[in-house]
Parts: C-alpha cells; structure tokens; sequence
C-alpha cells in the first residue's frame, strides 16, 4: 500500500533526535545474568501476587506471578534457575515495589503455553491476557482490557512514531522483524473486530515506512517528525484527524492505539506460545561507552547493562530510564528491567541541563508549544501558590506530561514537576471530597 | 550513586533542554541594539556615546546595589545577572533627545530598574516596561528645562517636530521620505531618527526567532492606516505616520517584550491591534509623540487580556466550557 502524508498537526517541538548514536545498530541479545529481580508490579492496577516460594526450581516462561483483579497482569520468570527470595526493594526511581529474585542455572530450559485451538477473538484475548502483555510504550496498562472495550471500535491505530530522541528499539523491531509486527497486528485487528487499520511512523524513519509500505491491508502514514507526535491523542488527530475529546478516552472517538513491541509480544504469545519475559530496549547516550540496542530478560539489572554496553563515561551526569523526554531520572543503578522500560539513557554534562530556574520572564513560548494547548506557566504559578483550584481551571488535569513547556524555557523552570505536583494534589482532593 | 566520585544528578523529566536561555536572549537584544546606537553616535555625535554609556552603567549599577542592599551576595547576583538590565539602560538611553542634561539618562535608568523593576520583584515581574517608564519618567520631569529637539547637524528644533507639526497643522512634512527612513535631518531621540539601523536590528531578532515580526507589524501597519483613516483617507499620511516619532523602535524593541506582552498568540493580536489604534488616536487627540504613553497604557491592560483569553485544550468541546465557567 502507499505511504499516505498524516495530518498536520502545528504544536509541538522539535528536538535534536540523537538517533543517529544507535540507529543503525541491530538488536543484540543480551545473555541472561546470574541474578534476576522480577518485580510485581510492571504495570497499572494492582500488583501480581507471588505464586513461588523462595527455594522453588522455575523453568523460563514459568508463571511466577499470578494478576489480582480486573486491571492487573501475569508475570513469568525469564530464566531457568531458582528462587531466592521475594524481597521489597526501593529502586532508583523511588519506587518500593516487591521483586521475586531468582538465581540463573544456565540450563535454559523452557516451558511453553499450549498451542492455541482457535483464532477467535475471545481466545486471542484470552491468550494475551495469560501471557501477562501490558502495553509496552511506557504505560503499561494490560493490553488484555484495551481489547475488550464497551463499545465495537472502528480503527485500531499501531504507534510507530517513536518520536523520544534517543530510543531507536521501534525503529529496529520494524525492521527486523516486519513479518511478526505484521502478524501481530492482523491478530489484535481480528481479536478488536475492526476494519482500519493504521500505522504512523515518523518521516525520520524511512526504511521502516518503506517496509511496511509492501504489506497489503492497512494504511501507513508517514507523520512529521515533531515531538509529541507519538502521543496517544496526537497520534490519533494526525493520522484518522479525529479529536479526542477533553477527559475522555481513545475508544470514545472509536480508536485503539497499540505499540510495536506490543504487538511482536502478542504474534509471540499467539503463534510462538511464548509469555512476554522479554523486552527490547535501547542503551543510548553520550555518557555510554557503546551504545546498543538490547534484547533483555525481564528483571536484569541495569547494572549488568550498563557493564554489558562498556560502562559509563566519567562525563555522566543523569542516568534516565526511558526516554530523555518522559522518562524517569535515576537516583542509582538499583533498577531492573521491566515490562515497560524502553531505554536506559546516559546523558552527559553537555546534553543535559542542570541550569537553576530563574524567574519566568513571560515569553509564553510554554503556551505556544504546548500540544494539548494549556498554560503551563499559569499552571505552574497556581500549583506553587497552593491554588489547585486555579491550576485545574487552567487545564492541569489535560497535562500529557511531555515535556515540551520545560523543554523551552528560557528560565529553566520546572513547569512539567509543578504540574504533575498540582496532578496529584486535585486527584487528592477529589478523593477526599468523594 | 557513586559514578567514578561524581553524583548524578536526579530530577523530573525533560530531562533534555533547549539551550537557549533568559541571558541569551537579552544579550541578543542588545546586540539588536548596536546599529541604532552606532546611527545615534554618527548622527549626534559624541554626546549621544556618552549619554548611553550613562544610561547603560547606571541601569546595570542601580540593579547590583538594590540586590546588595537586598542582602544577595555579590557571587550570586553576578551569576545570576541576565542583562535585562543593559536593554533596559541602553532602550532609555536611546529614547532621549542628546540636549538633556547628562544627570537626566542616570535617573531615568535608576527609576526603570529600581522603582519599575526591583521593586515588583525583578526581572519577569515588572507591570510596565522600565525603559518605557524611564522614559516617560525623563520626557515628564525635564519638560521645563527641555524644550526643543535637536537636528543632527546640531541645531536646535523649536515647537513642532516634524510628526507634530504634520498632525496638527495637516501639512505633510518637507522631509522626503529616505530622509526620513534614514534619519537625515531629522529631529529626535538618539535611537529613533534612523529607521534603517532600527530595521536591521529587528530584523536580527526575528532571524534569531526572538520576536515573531507579524505583531511589530501589525502594531505599525494598525498606527498607519488608523491615521489615514483619521486624516480623511489620504493616504500620503501612511509612510511619515510611521517613518516619523518613535514607532519603529517602540513597536520592534518596547512593546515586544516578553514581559509586557500578553501570553497567548490570540491575545497579542488584540493587544497590538488595540496598541495601534491607541497610538494614531492619541497622537491626533494630542499633537505629540504617543508611542510611550500608547505603550504604558496598554502594558496595564494585559493582566485583564490575560484573564480573559486562555488557550483552549486540544480536543476541547463546548459542553466542557460550560462546566469551566460553573467552576
């Protein structure tokens, strides 16, 4: 099919992409280490609950962690070995969370789900659901609920915008593995009952637009190459022109957005058995020593990565996981892979600011660039006045979190840390006056 | 952590930012700012060199004593200095005549930064713009002791100027207009007799992507055509309306300033469409140069422009205004 040019879409920014680091790298896989850390809670909603005991003998693709409730997700072991312990730890990103630490034994001995019986859509459901796949953008909410909307959906849009600099792991997986992404797709089209289908890949990404280009049944657009193209409202206005409205959701303007890696883990589950205890990451940034993108097993600490990928430079000054746009700054290397982690970014001192805020000096180039269209710098004014009131009023709840105001300002303040502080003083008081 | 002795460094994201900084943009500004000092120098001579050195000394000094006297360190005040303060000195430097007695550039920058600036919290906070301030402060106080403009061949001017005499006695100006575009034998401020330089200068800020030029020239285009409209429609009033006065630099250097500037794109039209109005109207109602008062007022209104005038979020609906305004 022919490429089609998306709708324009005027605000946003534009950000040195840094891809060129390791866009032309193939994905490696990186060997399983000695030591695993399985956290519980690898998406939104509740926890998985622990269903081994440390002292246990697990098999790769062994579940080791069964979902709690509705909005809740399946975790496996991503090696053979044995449990140590399962053990509260307070990673880099400040997060308590309960890991299940397993011992590799090199054996690599694997266990895999039945075949399936049918390609229905509920047995297609049902077989991501069991395979624990959560939405491996970033969010990780499971993919298994996204399926099964309240009302019948007319266009499920794949996300291949990757518009984060740095993060090259879409970009390759299009590449390398086209024909999977492509099953993949066909699967969850079938599993949703939709027609439509669309994928959106940035300009900057022209052999992955090519290679989708030969497949027949869906659309591909080529989207301009402005940040936050890849967000899930922006992708949907540019690529169907539809508009999400304010508070509501992609299914209510009759959209799905899925991501690459999502549907690879899906063709996975479905035709290779196999549960997610993978995830594909990129290890970029001018403060590595050898920027790669990685095949990693679940639960392999960053540390084995960063040692793994040559190690830092003396020049480091802000270790991110994920992108440098959203992405969380860690305070340490106490971090382990997870289901939604798609890079591990080093920056060094020239690359990132570290500049202290100084007053805001009104030049609104906050406002101008804002993609969901809000006033950062009233929100910002109002969340550090104690007014979350007035900082609703002005749209905090709408904030996708990109990062575009703080990104241009002059002053260097912390808009997006404001607003995500005003975030979660309304959702608070809401709460409370409930 | 520990990275080979060095801290990292922990915070929110972005964690990636554009380099463009306050310092930047100000040290632009007055680089913007140099041609039309160097037409005021070769125009007037070595008085108008002196008299910005004043100006721009005094403004940069009265910010490091209020700041000291504040109790700040000389360390931090120096890295924290953004040059707001040198536009500042060198626009009101610009926007007064070389006859002034040379006291006169030092208590209008002492005025713009202490009394405009400081004392609303500094840079970002100020209400109106100092220079504009400092001015007005200077062209009120000196009245008495100031009355006549001075011609570049060191003449002087008594009663009208050129803008003045062709609004109120409706004769056109002898003055061709390159004369004017160029600021030959034309009365006026150091700054703003060479439209050229002036020119020069924004069109550098708009290169660098400081100001965005539809609105200086909305603002100009607006002043012009409200005084032929005023004028009974004879158009011959178009170019003098805005080759002569301060309008190129106040609508290119002082009304652009992002801190007296409303903060979204829809307000700015209306600002500067009203900025254009109020200047052709009060410089008939008057007979003198209104661009300064035209800015000062119109700097108070923005507070109210920015009240009422909000971007809407993407995807935004009518059913949700309604829910905004019960708020």
């Amino acid at each position: 099919m022919s490429i089609r040019k998306g709708k324009n879409y005027p605000y946003g920014i534009h950000i040195p992409d840094m891809k060129y680091l390791c866009a032309s790298s193939p994905i490696e896989v990186m060997p399983a280490p000695n030591k695993l850390f399985i956290s519980l809670s690898q998406h939104i909603g509740a926890p998985a609950i622990p269903v081994v005991a440390p002292g246990d003998e697990v098999k790769k693709g062994q579940i080791i962690g069964k979902e709690s409730g509705a909005i809740s997700a399946n975790i496996y072991s991503s090696v053979s070995g044995k449990v140590l312990s399962i053990e509260e730890i307070v990673n880099g990103v400040g997060q308590k969370q309960k890991y299940i630490v397993i011992e590799n034994d090199f054996k690599n001995e694997e266990v895999l789900f039945p075949d399936m019986k049918d390609f229905e859509a509920q047995s297609i459901i049902d077989r991501i659901r069991l395979a624990g796949i959560v939405g491996l953008g970033g969010a990780g909410f499971p993919t298994a609920v996204k399926l099964s909307p309240k009302s019948p959906l007319e266009i499920l849009v794949i996300n291949g915008a990757e518009c984060e600099p740095y993060l090259n792991c879409d970009n390759r997986l299009m590449l390398e593995r086209t024909d999977d992404i492509f099953k993949g797709i066909n699967y969850v089209a079938k599993a949703l009952n939709v027609k439509r289908i669309i994928i959106g890949i940035e300009k900057n990404k022209p052999e992955a637009l090519e290679a989708f280009s030969k497949y027949e049944g869906f659309e591909v657009v080529a989207l301009k190459k402005q940040y936050p193209v890849g967000s899930e409202k922006h992708l949907i206005y540019c690529t169907t022109g539809r508009k999400v409205p304010v508070g509501k959701m992609p299914f209510d303007v009759g959209c799905c957005v899925q991501n690459i890696k999502t549907m690879i883990a899906c063709y996975e589950a479905i035709e290779l058995n196999k549960p997610l205890t993978e995830i594909v990451m990129t290890v970029s940034g001018l403060g590595i020593n050898s920027p790669k993108n990685l095949k990693v097993a679940i639960g392999t600490p960053f540390e084995d990565i960063i040692k793994y990928c040559g190690g830092l430079k003396e020049n480091t000054v802000k270790l991110v996981c994920g992108g440098p746009m959203m992405g969380k700054a860690l305070a340490n290397t106490v971090k382990f892979a997870s289901k939604t982690d798609s890079g591990l970014i080093a920056l060094s001192g020239e690359e990132c600011s570290v500049a202290q805020p100084s007053n805001c000096i009104n030049c609104a180039r906050c406002a101008n660039n804002c993609p969901m269209r809000l006033m950062p710098m009233y929100i910002e004014s109002c969340a550090l006045a104690g007014d979350f009131v007035g900082a609703e009023k002005y749209g905090a709840m709408n904030c996708i979190e990109c990062g575009s105001c703080a990104y241009n300002c002059p002053a260097k303040r912390a808009l997006v840390e404001s607003i995500r502080f005003a975030k979660a003083k309304i959702k608070e008081a809401k709460q409370n006056g409930k | 952590m520990e990275n080979n002795g060095q801290m990292l460094v922990y915070s929110s994201s972005p964690h990636k930012k554009a380099p463009r900084t306050t310092r930047f943009i100000m040290i632009n500004v007055c680089v913007a700012l140099i041609p039309a000092c160097i037409a005021g120098i070769i125009f007037f001579g070595y008085l108008a060199a002196i008299i910005l050195a004043l100006s721009l000394i005094s403004a940069v000094i009265s910010e490091f004593v209020y700041l000291l006297i504040c109790g700040m360190n000389f360390k931090k005040i120096c890295a924290q200095f953004d040059f707001t303060s040198c536009v500042t000195g060198l626009l009101v430097g610009l926007t007064i005549g070389v006859n002034y007695p040379l006291y006169a550039p030092v208590l209008g920058s002492m005025f713009a930064i202490i009394v405009v600036k400081m004392f609303f919290g500094g840079t970002g906070k100020n209400l109106v713009n100092p220079a504009i301030a400092g001015r007005i402060f200077i062209f009120i106080s000196f009245q008495s002791v100031v009355t006549e403009w001075i011609l570049p061949s060191g003449n002087p001017v008594t009663g009208a100027t050129e803008l003045t005499g062709m609004l109120e006695s409706g004769n056109l100006s002898s003055l061709s207009l390159l004369d004017m575009f160029l600021g030959r034998n034309l009365a006026g401020c150091i700054g703003e007799t060479c439209k050229l330089a002036l020119i020069i200068g924004a069109v550098y800020l708009c290169a660098m992507r400081i100001i965005d030029i539809r609105f200086p020239l909305i603002y100009i285009a607006v002043t012009g055509l409200f005084t032929v409209a005023l004028n009974g429609f004879n158009f011959a009033y178009f170019l003098p309306s805005i080759l002569l006065g301060g309008l190129i630099i106040g609508a290119f250097f002082m009304a652009t300033d992002y801190v007296t500037t409303p903060n979204t794109k829809a307000g700015n039209y209306i600002y500067f469409f009203l900025l254009g109005i109020l200047t052709a109207g009060l410089r008939q109602a008057t007979g003198m140069e209104t661009v300064s008062f035209a800015i000062l007022l119109m700097n108070l209104l923005i507070p109210l422009i920015d009240k009422i005038i909000i971007n809407k979020p993407f995807g935004f609906t009518k059913t949700k205004k309604k829910s905004v305004k019960d708020n």
